[in-house]
Parts: structure tokens; C-alpha cells; sequence
């Protein structure tokens, strides 16, 4: 009980942060989300009327016609034609106008306008990738502020779906077949992620479904254009010594709802110490992972064998996932064959050979050498 | 031979010491027996078992929310079990079947005024096929349990690891023909076992609405039957129906699934209003107003109900213009919800309302019906629905249904009709306190919960955002006082099982066939098939003194005996 | 709680013995020891027919509603392929089928005339025509048992199964291809043990990547089939391969063979192995008349079961008379 009001106590502090918009809705940050508000708004005050009018009237009732003693009344009319024929006609009239309305808001925001700008979503279990058209992906979502933006998502393998609260806009993203939506944000947040507006998978996908929220970050033009060439060049602009810190933690966020970095067991082996075992790195190099085959990866590793060096196992590992199985864990992990440069690829390792500068969240520990220029500009967007 | 008491004024029985739970005795005369009421009985007591676990499923789910983070002592898997395990039993073992098979097969024939059902051996065939079906949900924990949600949305039911989807489809499959057999059963005990002067439209109510849920029970659970059937075949040999990497489709599932399930919305409420309609017109003690539009109304929600399920699939990729027709017709069914309403609130109008227990949840059942209908035409708007659709506003407005209409309507029948089937009272100060609480922590509970969805909270999620914390927290102290309610009704009616005053024939000053039997009524019910007039006309019902209950006096009914003083009609 | 009327003056009630609807009986007794067959609860023979008719009849309801969906699934499915049905149809045994079609209509004529008799009292014509119906459902079964097992050793199955090599071809002709792998599917989720999936894309087509690692969810159905490429794979080897399948061709050989034929044959099985279950259920039923038409059950006064086992044989039947032109006579 006592860790009952200790809740309470955080969740009231002034601390806490707090939900956007109304008592209703949160903040409408769309140019369609107007139309769904009134509409919205409309219903719940007919409701209101309604739901005084009946209440009103029980109560009214309860009071006037209290059964006193044992007494069997047994008055009162027992039909009334034109009664029946006002409560069913006014009701009747009422939804063919709310449906009306419904359906006419509806429609102005199905088809995308024809220059909306395009961004390809991927979704799978249990991370979201956006891809732009100049060929930067992000696991966050960027969009151009004041202009038609329309995601063309596909599913590598169960139902998910897209939903912005603050945008009123939601689709399944169904495998086998695209689906879209657009949205117009006309209010730039820029890259504070206090203003970013959220982004949630609201189709149940299985264990980490809850994971699937990301943010959304809107920005003007200008400055659109400008993080979006910082973001196709990323990888080729930074040092490829540079890369397990500057790109690794970015990347990582696609794989940290499987592989925790502390050690925890998650669907997939973590990345860290456990169990008495050395990091993935470390195991790897040691050759100490045990396959649920029976097969040891010290048998593989090594000139002429499957794998040269240890990082060929890793590379491996994220392209091929199903071929050699960690025990005890299944065949869950989705290949990245396609969706990850070589570069990407040696980023990730890196992460991993380097992982005792991180914390357990992926934050990199060290400050950046004064000498190094900032490859790109500084990202404050992070990820819960 | 049936005869009259002219000064009690009910039927008399004879050797009326003989009831249906001390007629046999021993375990194996409850486990085969052929009594409808022995039948009902053993499935109030499953039905209210399932109810405490499902119960149980979801305070441990509302506990875990009190938390945005991990807790350590629930992990994300057991989380989506939980939930998956709470819509489950809730939906296939306890509303289900809760008011048809459990209060229905208990009341049905005595409202008739029949000795049974049509066909007793399939009544508790159906029964046992019920404690199959709970047997391999049972059975699917054992075997890995599942975690696909109760609406198993392929292709991840077809892939999730854990192992019991398999045994949990079997199970519903197996509870889905009890659910057929009740309901051939109870239409076949309608059609041709109402006693004379019982036209279609001087049934009871509650036999209308049960009738209407039966159609939907034979018409819609067999396509509920072959699509969970597939999945599991999918599941096992991957015939590739529904699974988008075989070239199926997923959506089509959907489709099937919500064929049935929608219709099943309404196997579960329209036996509630039924029971409503009967608590409102008894305990106001005066005749239900506008009978033939609540009759009717019943049909035509069970008609429209077959029309409707693509509303649940708004967002899911279907065509606009599908969406548009499924839009359109879902609105065709708040008209017959209203128009109960109304005809509910025309019947309390200069009435005797007394405000018992039962009648208290009937009331409760007003209140958060009306919230539940509004709330649902948000839901049908289509703009208002690509918001609100699987957020938390959608489990808020199914929960107002289900649970604040069909569970509290069955709570407030179980109410109702538990003098009858026990012959005792309980005590009506802690029924009102516990109904109290449970109409107090419901809406806490659950009101809160349409501001978390309207703000765009998610469904079925583990981790949230922190700013929803404070909603959650409510919700869970809101769900914790429900808690406490329906412990304090568990224990009044268990003590009244052995502690409670001996009940009258007809405490409440009911008019239909039922409250004409000795409490608890005897194993044939009726000697012979009485015959009944007007079922809502309560002029003839009065208090009796000695008798420390109502008397039906059917001397009174010129229907009845042609001696009775002539009566200006009101 | 016990009534107790200690003045109770009876009055006797002006409308009993009351007769139900349905019924044409007096409330008691002696209706119940005349026919030993009435059940308690009901107050004539008429009543009890009746009920047992109609609830026979909502059975058949939710019969056709079962079948219904499955209905509704092939009109889906063929709606979107058309091109699949009217392929794997011809793999189908169209005078098997016509055969059986025969068969069960025989077997529904004689059913009628057992109730015929039953109605009539005549115990020995009912049992022959009885014995006769259950012969006719096992021919049904025994035609139905070839078809399955040509088309099982031929592959013709569903999902993964119908892209394996047919067993024979391993030995006895040499494999289709050169280059053409065996690749091993490992089980989605670990429910079903590993099968065996050939993918006769040339080795020089495709990049160097052990197609074992690909998991079975996300092999789309060109993932599974290369089907465009099977034939062309095939095309070579028309010869070695031939002798098996009804058509000439095997299955993966033809050229023609369209994406996504595993469906046909998946709802193929789903829907003539529910009607053959139905079938078996109703030759239980037959054993079930023919013990009770022996102990002498059955006569004028009583013969609901037969005659509601009849209904339930004529929909199996019915329902066979719509799978057989749906499948086996496309095109």
C-alpha cells in the first residue's frame, strides 16, 4: 500500500510530465485534426445532453413514484404510439447526420494530396524504420512542417499500426501489402524532444508491442532539407573510427527491444556480461557461444573455417540470423539483409567491441575530443 | 391437478416440501442431471468461478499499469497473457453464456410454465461441452499459454512461440457449440412449449431478448466455429489462408472473426436488457411500457447485429467504401438501443419503484448502458473512430457495455431471481452498499479510461508514457473498489445460502410464471402447464401479511376465471 | 419454503387440463404410459415430434452456416485467383468425384426410403435400406481414400508440402535440375516439424546466400514457389519426370502452374475433409438406427430419429452436390 501512495505521490508531483491539449483531446497538431475535434467535441456534448436527459428523468422518477409501504400501483399508460414514434425518429434523424458528417470528414482525408512528400515505413517486431526519399533512415520519424506528408508503410511479418495522437491519424500496417496515410503538421516542434509528438504501434505485435513508440519530430523547411542531407551523408561523412559512437548508439536503438546492453535476458541474448559469461564481443572473440545445435562457435572461427574472424560471425549474425541458433533463445530475430550498409554493419560491431563506454541504456559515456569537429549536427531526439 | 388458492391467490402445489435441489441427492444427481434448473444452477457456478479468475487476470493487469516502467515482478510476457487470459475467459467463459445458460436455463421454463427444455439431454450435453471447453483453456496453460489477444489476429497468433494457442482454439471451438445447442434448444423450448394463453406476444420479455440471442447464437457461432478451425489448421500445417507469406490474408481473418464476434456483442447484452426489462417492470410493479417496441427492438438489434462487423476494422486497410456502408449501418442499431431506453424510463413513469437490490442494478444498468450507447457513436463516426480506434476509449465504451450493461445486468438477475433459485433472502442492506461500490468503482474505473484513449493511450500496452500515470492510477483504485463490491456480494450470498431468511414464492411482486411457484421451485416445476394471461399486468398482485411476500391473485384475472369481477381497463 | 394453505379453499381452474400449443394431449399420466417413448416434459407425441423436427432443422441452419463460411472462403479466394482454381482443377479426378457424386445420391434415395418404411412400421425394409446407406457412405469414403492418396503421393497438398519433390522422382528420375537446391524451411515458431521446400532457381541466378537462414514467415509466396522459375527450371526435363500426377506433368513441372496454387488445394482439404467428417459422423448415426430398427424401436408411432437422421443425411449430401461442381468442374 505504501508503494501505492508513493505512485500516487510521483504521479500528482509537478514534476511529472503532463498530457498535452484539453479535458478530451490532446493537442491538435494537424490541419485534419480540426474536423475530428468538432466532430468529436459535437458527439460528446450531444452525449451529455442525452445522458442528463435520461439520468434526469430516472432520478426524477425514482423520487416521485417510490413505492411507499407494499403498494402495487400497477397505473400508468402502458403505450403511447406517438411517444415511441418521437424516440425512434429522433434518434434515426441524429446518427444519419452524425454519420453523414463522419463520413464527409472521413473522406476529405483519405486520399493524400499529390505532392505530399514520401517516406517508406518498414515496420516489424519491434522497431519502426522511415526511410526518405534521398535514402536516410531514421527509427524516429522527421517530417517537413506545413506540407502533405504520406507514409507508405509495409509489415516484414505481423499486423502492426501507425498512430499519431496528435495528428487524429491511424492505419494497420499489414503484411503482404501497403497501406498509406498523410497528414499535414503546419507547427514545426524542431528537435526537442519535449515538444516531439508521439508515435505508437497500436495493433497488438506480441512481447515488446508496448516498445514500439517513437517520436515525432516536425520541422520546418529549412531546416528539413538541411537535416536530411546531414542524415543521407551521416555514415560516409563520419570517420570510421568515430563510428561506435556517433552511429552505433543510433543504430542500436533497432535492436534494443531484443538485446539489452546490462546483462537482463530479453528475446534475444544480451550484450553484456551475464551469467558468468563476458560481453558479445568477448564471447565471440573467445569463441564461448553455444548454439542450440549442440555446435560451439569455437569450431567455426578461424582461418579456412566458416568464419575468418570473429566480426564475420557478427556480420553474420545480423544478416543471417536464423543460421546458427544461441541457445536457448528462438528464431525470432528478422534478417537485416538490405536494410544496413557495411558501414552501418561496422558501426554496430564497434558499439559491441566498445560496449563498456556506454551506459546500460546506450548513451555513450566519454565526451567527444575537443579536436574531433562535429560530424553532424547534435541530436538531442532520444528515445525512451 | 393444478388448482387455485382463492385466498393465497398462487398456484398450489402439492408435496410442494419437494424441491429440485433436495429432490435426489449425491454428486452423481447433479452431475447427470436432466432438470433444468439443477443445470442452470451448476452453471451459475461455473460461470461465477470463471468470473472471479477472469476477475483476478485483470486486477493483476490494472496493478501492473499503476507503474509506466518494467516491474520486476510481472514481465512483458506475463502481462500479454494476462490480458489475452482476462478477454479470453471473460468473453468466452463468463459472458457469454452467463445470462442464457446460467439465469436462462434456470427461468426459461418455468416462465413458460413448462417442465423443462425441449431436449434435457442436450441441455447438459451442452453443459459438460462448457467444462471441455474451459478444460482445454485450462489445458493451454498447461501446454505454454498464449498471448494473441482474445481476438487471435493472424498471422501472430499463427506465430507467437507460446505453445497453447492450439488447445485455447479447440477450446473455444468446443465452447462455441455448447453456445449453438443452448440456443437451438431454447428457441425449440419457445417455439413449442409456451403454455396456453402464452401468445408471442404475451411472453415475458426476458424470452424475447433470450430468443433473439439464441438466432444469433445458431446463426454466427458456427462461422466463429470454422474460422477458429482454420487458424488452428494454419497454425499446425500452415495451409497459408491467412498467412500473408503464403499468399493469404491476414484481413480476411478478420473479416471471419468479426462475423461472428460482433453478433456476439449482442449474445451478450440483449440477454441483459431482456433481464432489465423484466427487474424495471416488477420492481416499478407496474406493466413494462411499450412492450412490442422492446420486442421488436430485440429482433432488429439481433438482425442488424449480422450487418455490422466491419466496423471494427476501420483503420485495417479495407476500402473506403466498405468503411462508408459499415458506418452507415452501425448507426442503424443505436435506434433500437434508444428506443429501449426510453421505453425502460416510460415504464418507471408512475410506477411503485422500490429500490431493491435487483432493481438498484437495473438502475445501475441505465446509467452506464446510456454512457456505453453514446460512447459507441463516437466510435461508429468514422473520422472520430481512425482516433479513437484501439486506444484505451474503445476498451473504456466495450467495458461500459459488457461489464456495466451485460455483467451487471446478469449480477442484477442473479439478484433477482436468487430467492427463486435458492429459497432464501439475503440481505438487502449489504446488496445495496456492494452495488454501491461496484456502480462507484466502476466508473472510476472505467470513465477514466476514455480520457486516457481520447488522449491516444493504446491498448494492450506494458509501457506507457508517464504523463498517463495519473489516469492509471485512478483507473486501478477505481478497479480495486469493484474488487471490493463484488467481495462483499460474494459473501452476503453465500451466507444467505445458509444463514437467510426463507424466501416467499414472489418477494419481489413479480406477475410471470416464475414467481407463481414455491421458492425453490419443485422438480417438475408444474404439475401441469398453467395456463397465464397478461404477464405484466400487475393489478392482480398484492402483499400478502401472512404469506411475508407478494401473491399473484389469479382468482382476479378475468382471463383466468370468468367469475372475477370485471376490471375497467387502465 | 414451504406453502403451506392451511385454509386453502381449492378452486379448480375453469381452463385446466391446459393444452399447449403444439400438444394435443391431457396434462397426465396416461399419455406418458402409452408411449413409453414420451419424454416428462412434453404433454403429446405431437409436441415431442414436432420439437425434435425443429431443432433438427436449426441443426441443419447452423450445418449450412458452418459450411456457409467455407463457402464464403472459396468465393473469396476464387474471386482473387481465378487463374489458380481453373489450373488445379484439372488435377482433380473428375470421374472419382462424378462417381461419388452418384453414390451419395443413391445413398440419399435409400435413406429416404428408410424413413419411408419406418413410417410404415416395416422394420425389415428399414434395416436394409439402412444397411444400404451406410454401404454407400463407405464406397463415398473408400473413392474419397483413393483420390487422397494419388494426390498425397503426388505433393498435391497444402501449404509448404505441395513445393516438395515427389517422393518417387529422388530415385528413379534424376533431379529436375542441376543446380537445383534443397532448401530447409525451419518451422515458424517451432509448430510443425521442418519440411523440405525445393527451390529450383538455378544457383547462378541467385545471390550466394545459404537459403536455409531465411525464415518460413517471411518467404512470400513467390519466396516459397519461384514458381515462374520452376517451370522454366522444369521445362527441360519434361520427360524424366512424367508418370506421375493425373495430367502428364507433375505439378511443379508445368509451366503454367500459377502463384499461389497451395490455396486451392488448402481449401480443397478443409472443405472435403469437413464434408468427410460429416460423412463418418453420419455412418455413426446409421449404426446407431440399424441397433435400435434390430431391438424393434421404431415404428409408425415413433420413428423421430430415423426421420431426423435422414435430414442430416440429405445435407451431407447436398453439401457434396455443391463441393463437387465447385472443385471439379472448373473451366
Amino acid at each position: 500500500m505504501n508503494a501505492l501512495f508513493t505512485t500516487l505521490a510521483t504521479a500528482t508531483a509537478t514534476a511529472a510530465p503532463r498530457l498535452t491539449g484539453g479535458f478530451w483531446l490532446p493537442q491538435a497538431s494537424s490541419t485534419s485534426a480540426a474536423s475530428v475535434d468538432w466532430m468529436f467535441n459535437a458527439i460528446t456534448w450531444l452525449s451529455y445532453f442525452f445522458f442528463v436527459l435520461i439520468v434526469g428523468i430516472m432520478l426524477v422518477f425514482i423520487v416521485k413514484y417510490r413505492q411507499r409501504g407494499r403498494e402495487v400501483r400497477a397505473g400508468g399508460p402502458t403505450h403511447h404510439t406517438a411517444l415511441e414514434v418521437t424516440w425512434t425518429v429522433i434518434p434515426l434523424l441524429l446518427s444519419v447526420v452524425i454519420f453523414y458528417l463522419g463520413f464527409k470528414g472521413y473522406l476529405d482525408h483519405v486520399t493524400p494530396p499529390q505532392d505530399a512528400y514520401q517516406i517508406d515505413v518498414t515496420a516489424q517486431q519491434w522497431s519502426w524504420n522511415f526511410r526518405h526519399p534521398n535514402g536516410a533512415q531514421t527509427t524516429d520519424l522527421y517530417v517537413p512542417a506545413d506540407r502533405p506528408v504520406k507514409l507508405v508503410m509495409r509489415s516484414e511479418d505481423v499486423l502492426h499500426s501507425l498512430y499519431i495522437p496528435d495528428f487524429r491519424v491511424k492505419k494497420d500496417v499489414v503484411p503482404g501489402r501497403y497501406s498509406t496515410l498523410w497528414f499535414n503538421a503546419p507547427t514545426p516542434t524542431g528537435e526537442d524532444v519535449t515538444l516531439a509528438h508521439n508515435l505508437f504501434c497500436t495493433e497488438y505485435c506480441g512481447k515488446d508491442h508496448s516498445d514500439m513508440n517513437r517520436k515525432v519530430f516536425v520541422l520546418a523547411q529549412a531546416d528539413f532539407d538541411i537535416w536530411a542531407e546531414n542524415e543521407r551523408t551521416k555514415l560516409e561523412r563520419t570517420p570510421t573510427d568515430e563510428l561506435y559512437w556517433r552511429v552505433g548508439p543510433i543504430l542500436y536503438k533497432r535492436c534494443v527491444s531484443c538485446h539489452t546492453l546490462d546483462g537482463t535476458p530479453g528475446t534475444g541474448p544480451s550484450w553484456g556480461p551475464h551469467d558468468g559469461l563476458p560481453s558479445m564481443w568477448e564471447r565471440t572473440r573467445q569463441g564461448l557461444q553455444k548454439f542450440a545445435d549442440g555446435t560451439s562457435l569455437k569450431d567455426l572461427i578461424g582461418p579456412g573455417k566458416e568464419f575468418e574472424v570473429p566480426e564475420d560471425y557478427l556480420r553474420n549474425s545480423i544478416l543471417q540470423p536464423g543460421k546458427h541458433l544461441v541457445a536457448p533463445y528462438g528464431n525470432a530475430m528478422p534478417t537485416f539483409q538490405g536494410q544496413l550498409s557495411n558501414k552501418a554493419i561496422d558501426a554496430l560491431i564497434g558499439f559491441m567491441k566498445h560496449l563498456d563506454e556506454f551506459d546500460s541504456k546506450g548513451v555513450w559515456k566519454k565526451t567527444p575530443p575537443p579536436s574531433a569537429p562535429a560530424a553532424e549536427p547534435k541530436k538531442t531526439a532520444d528515445n525512451r | 391437478m393444478t388448482t387455485l388458492d382463492a385466498t393465497q391467490g398462487r398456484l398450489n402445489i402439492e408435496a410442494s416440501a419437494d424441491n429440485y435441489l433436495t429432490h435426489t441427492r449425491g454428486v452423481l444427481s447433479w452431475i447427470l442431471t436432466l432438470d433444468h434448473k439443477r443445470i442452470g444452477v451448476m452453471y451459475l457456478f461455473a460461470v461465477l468461478s470463471s468470473f472471479f479468475v477472469g476477475g483476478v487476470f485483470a486486477l493483476l493487469v490494472r496493478t501492473k499499469l499503476l507503474w509506466p516502467d518494467a516491474v520486476s515482478w510481472m514481465t512483458k510476457e506475463q502481462y500479454n497473457q494476462l490480458f489475452t487470459l482476462h478477454g479470453a475467459v471473460m468473453v468466452f467463459l463468463v459472458i457469454i453464456p452467463s445470462i442464457p445458460a446460467a439465469l436462462g436455463n434456470f427461468v426459461l421454463p418455468i416462465m413458460l410454465g413448462a417442465k423443462d427444455v425441449a431436449f434435457p439431454r442436450l441441455n447438459l450435453f451442452s453443459f459438460w461441452l462448457w467444462l471441455a471447453g474451459a478444460a482445454c483453456v485450462i489445458a493451454s496453460l498447461l501446454a505454454g499459454s498464449f498471448d494473441t489477444g482474445w481476438t487471435f489476429y493472424t498471422p501472430y497468433s499463427t506465430r507467437t512461440e507460446f505453445g497453447g494457442v492450439v488447445w485455447v482454439l479447440t477450446g473455444v471451438f468446443i465452447l462455441g457449440f455448447s453456445s449453438i445447442f443452448t440456443g437451438m434448444n431454447f428457441i425449440v423450448t419457445i417455439h413449442k412449449l409456451r403454455p396456453p394463453g402464452m401468445t408471442w406476444f404475451r411472453m415475458p420479455l426476458f424470452l424475447w431478448a433470450i430468443y433473439a440471442t439464441a438466432l444469433i447464437q445458431v446463426l454466427a457461432t458456427p462461422v466463429l466455429a470454422i474460422t477458429l478451425s482454420l487458424l488452428a489448421i494454419e497454425r499446425m500445417f500452415h495451409i497459408g489462408i491467412f498467412d500473408p507469406a503464403m499468399g493469404g490474408d491476414p484481413v480476411l481473418f478478420q473479416h471471419f472473426f468479426w462475423f461472428y464476434s460482433h453478433p456476439a456483442v449482442y449474445i451478450m447484452i440483449l440477454p441483459g436488457m431482456g433481464i432489465i426489462s423484466e427487474i424495471i417492470a416488477v420492481h416499478s410493479h407496474r406493466h413494462i411500457f411499450g412492450y412490442r417496441f422492446i420486442a421488436f427492438s430485440s429482433v432488429a438489434i439481433a438482425i442488424f447485429s449480422f450487418l455490422v462487423w466491419g466496423h471494427h476494422m476501420f483503420v485495417s486497410g479495407q476500402s473506403s467504401l466498405m468503411n462508408t456502408i459499415f458506418s452507415a449501418i452501425t448507426f442503424s442499431v443505436a435506434i433500437p438501443s434508444a428506443i429501449k431506453v426510453f421505453n425502460w424510463l416510460g415504464t418507471l413513469y408512475k410506477g411503485s419503484i422500490s429500490l431493491t437490490t435487483p432493481m438498484l442494478y437495473g438502475l445501475s444498468f441505465l446509467f452506464l448502458f446510456t454512457i456505453g450507447g453514446l460512447t459507441g457513436i463516437h466510435l461508429g463516426t468514422l473520422n472520430v473512430d481512425i482516433h479513437l480506434h484501439d486506444t484505451y476509449f474503445v476498451v473504456a465504451h466495450f467495458h461500459y457495455v459488457m461489464m456495466g450493461s451485460a455483467l451487471i445486468a446478469m449480477i442484477g438477475g442473479l439478484h433477482h431471481w436468487w430467492p427463486k433459485m435458492f429459497g432464501r433472502m439475503y440481505s438487502e442492506f449489504w446488496g445495496a452498499i456492494a452495488c454501491g461500490l461496484v456502480f462507484v468503482g466502476f466508473n472510476v474505473t472505467f470513465f477514466t479510461q476514455f480520457m486516457l484513449g481520447s488522449h491516444g493511450m493504446p491498448r494492450r500496452y506494458y509501457l506507457y508514457q508517464p504523463e498517463y500515470q495519473i489516469y492509471h492510477v485512478i483507473s486501478t483504485l477505481g478497479a480495486y473498489t469493484m474488487a471490493i463490491g463484488f467481495f462483499i456480494t460474494a459473501m452476503y450470498l453465500i451466507h444467505s445460502l445458509f444463514r437467510g431468511k426463507l424466501a416467499p414464492a414472489n418477494p419481489w411482486g413479480g406477475r410471470s410464471l416464475e414467481w407463481q411457484c414455491p421458492s425453490p421451485p419443485p422438480h417438475d416445476n408444474f404439475p401441469t402447464t398453467p395456463r397465464v394471461g397478461d404477464c405484466y399486468d400487475f393489478s392482480i398482485v398484492r402483499w400478502d401479511e401472512k404469506e411475508g411476500g407478494y401473491i399473484v391473485d389469479r382468482t382476479l384475472d378475468p382471463e383466468l376465471n370468468p367469475n372475477a369481477p370485471k376490471r375497467s381497463s387502465h | 419454503m414451504t406453502a403451506i394453505d392451511s385454509h386453502a379453499t381449492p378452486l379448480a381452474d375453469p381452463h385446466a387440463p391446459a393444452h399447449p400449443p403444439g400438444g394435443a394431449g391431457h396434462g397426465d399420466g396416461h399419455l406418458h404410459s402409452k408411449y413409453p417413448f414420451l419424454a416428462h416434459h412434453f404433454e403429446s407425441p405431437a409436441q415431442q415430434f414436432d420439437s425434435g423436427k425443429l431443432g433438427m432443422w436449426i441443426f441443419l441452419a447452423t450445418e449450412v452456416l458452418f459450411f456457409g463460411a467455407l463457402f464464403a472462403l472459396y468465393a473469396v479466394m476464387r474471386f482473387r485467383e481465378p487463374q489458380v482454381f481453373a489450373f488445379a482443377s484439372q488435377y482433380l479426378d473428375t470421374i472419382m468425384g462424378g462417381v461419388n457424386t452418384c453414390v451419395l445420391i443413391l445413398s440419399s434415395l435409400t435413406m429416404a426410403l428408410g424413413v419411408h418404411f419406418a413410417q410404415r412400421s416395416k422394420t425389415g425394409p428399414l434395416l436394409v435400406c439402412l444397411i444400404l446407406t451406410f454401404l454407400g457412405a463407405c464406397g463415398f469414403l473408400v473413392i474419397k481414400y483413393f483420390e487422397y492418396t494419388h494426390k498425397f503421393h503426388d505433393n498435391l497438398k497444402w501449404g509448404p508440402a505441395f513445393y516438395m519433390p515427389v517422393a518417387g522422382e529422388h530415385g528413379a528420375a534424376p533431379a529436375p535440375h542441376a543446380d537445383t537446391k534443397l532448401v530447409e524451411v525451419p518451422p515458424a515458431s517451432g509448430t510443425a516439424a521442418p519440411e523440405a521446400v525445393v527451390s529450383n532457381v538455378p544457383s547462378y541466378k541467385t545471390p550466394p546466400v545459404d537459403a536455409s537462414t531465411i525464415k518460413a514467415g517471411s518467404l512470400g509466396p513467390i519466396g516459397i514457389t519461384s514458381p515462374s522459375t520452376a517451370g522454366e527450371a522444369g521445362e527441360g526435363t519434361h520427360g524424366a519426370a512424367a508418370g506421375h500426377g493425373h495430367g502428364d506433368v507433375p505439378h511443379l513441372y508445368d509451366p503454367d502452374l500459377p502463384v499461389d496454387t497451395h490455396q486451392f488445394f488448402a481449401i480443397y482439404y478443409a472443405m472435403t475433409g469437413l464434408h468427410g467428417i460429416h460423412v463418418v459422423i453420419g455412418m455413426g448415426l446409421m449404426v446407431w438406427l440399424m441397433v435400435g430398427t434390430i431391438r424393434n424401436r421404431f415404428n409408425s408411432n415413433y420413428y423421430t430419429p430415423v426421420d431426423l437422421v435422414g435430414l442430416y443425411w440429405h445435407i451431407v449430401d447436398l453439401i457434396w452436390i455443391f463441393l463437387f461442381p465447385l472443385f471439379y468442374l472448373i473451366s
